[in-house]
């Protein structure tokens, strides 16, 4: 970025420096918050926000490094990161209705 | 050419500290807000308007190419899958909740239009006590006012009578001396 001007290739550096560093600090709350989240609905959101921490740090590295294709990686990322709420969230559904029908049906028996 | 290009360099990253300062404010409202749904909005809030302005930058500093197209893709494909992922996990907490009455109330319609009135209500009947108030207190401070008034009367009479008195011993001592 910024080449064959004299500053703008270091103001680019600096600014995306500044910018990983600030979005890893925020990173780490996002890890905070999902450990201490108390019902697992807590856990899933702070799980999709650090995912669109990542996306965003990813993209700085593909503009960084001037390698397009880690902008593949990002759009790869953002569809994963959606399956994988889908994915959690219907499983957990599932187990859940099914231990209680379970528990229901014990109920019943007695 | 340097001068667009620092311009391109400023625009960008105002546009990606705007993105940052979206995601505090989200951070904030997830740590300050007390329940899963309530955090929900705040966390919304980072995946759409968040990335949204801070690929805006990105695309800004990178110009006209395919990267830019690309990043632009992850915009528009978060746009659908973000509220999509957030009403799949308010169903998830909504259908989990074992003790639903702790954290919300469900609402029929009827009660929401019920509501809604109720609150109406309330709202004009403190308007109208708002506006007794600024009445009486208008009232009162023209009473005040009248009152200074007469009392500022009261005040220039006085001096007005003292002057006169002043001036009529002036007058009969003037008077004693020519008879003298």
């Amino acid at each position: 970025m910024g080449n064959g001007i004299p500053g703008l290739a270091q103001a680019y550096h600096g600014l995306f420096a500044v910018v990983l560093v600030f979005l890893a600090l925020m990173l780490m709350l996002c890890l905070i918050r999902a450990i201490i989240g108390p019902r697992i609905a807590d856990r899933i959101v702070a799980v999709n926000m650090m995912g669109t921490m990542v996306m965003v740090i990813i993209a700085i590295l593909a503009l960084m490094l001037q390698e397009g294709y880690l902008a593949d990686i990002c759009l790869i990322y953002a569809m994963i990161s959606f399956l994988a709420v889908i994915v959690l969230t219907k499983v957990y559904m599932g187990v859940y209705l099914e231990r209680k029908e379970k528990e229901e049906k014990k109920n019943g028996g007695h | 050419m340097a001068v667009i290009e620092w311009i391109q360099f400023l625009a960008g990253a105002f546009l990606l500290l705007f993105g940052l300062v979206i995601f505090v404010i989200e951070m904030i409202g997830v740590f300050r807000f007390k329940y899963v749904l309530n955090r929900m909005h705040a966390a919304a809030m980072g995946d759409t308007l968040g990335i949204g302005f801070s690929l805006a930058g990105l695309i800004v500093m990178n110009g006209w190419n395919f990267t830019s197209l690309k990043l632009f893709f992850v915009i528009v494909f978060l746009w659908f899958a973000s509220p999509t992922s957030s009403h799949l996990i308010a169903r998830l907490e909504v259908t989990t909740d074992e003790e639903p009455e702790k954290h919300y109330q469900k609402l029929a319609m009827q009660d929401v239009k019920a509501y809604g009135a109720g609150q109406e209500a309330n709202c004009a009947e403190k308007l109208c006590e708002e506006k007794k108030a600024a009445d009486s207190v208008e009232k009162l401070c023209e009473e005040k006012k009248a009152a200074n008034s007469v009392k500022k009367l009261c005040e220039e009479k006085e001096t007005a009578d003292s002057v006169k008195k002043l001036c009529e011993g002036k007058k009969k001592n003037v008077a004693a001396g020519k008879e003298a």
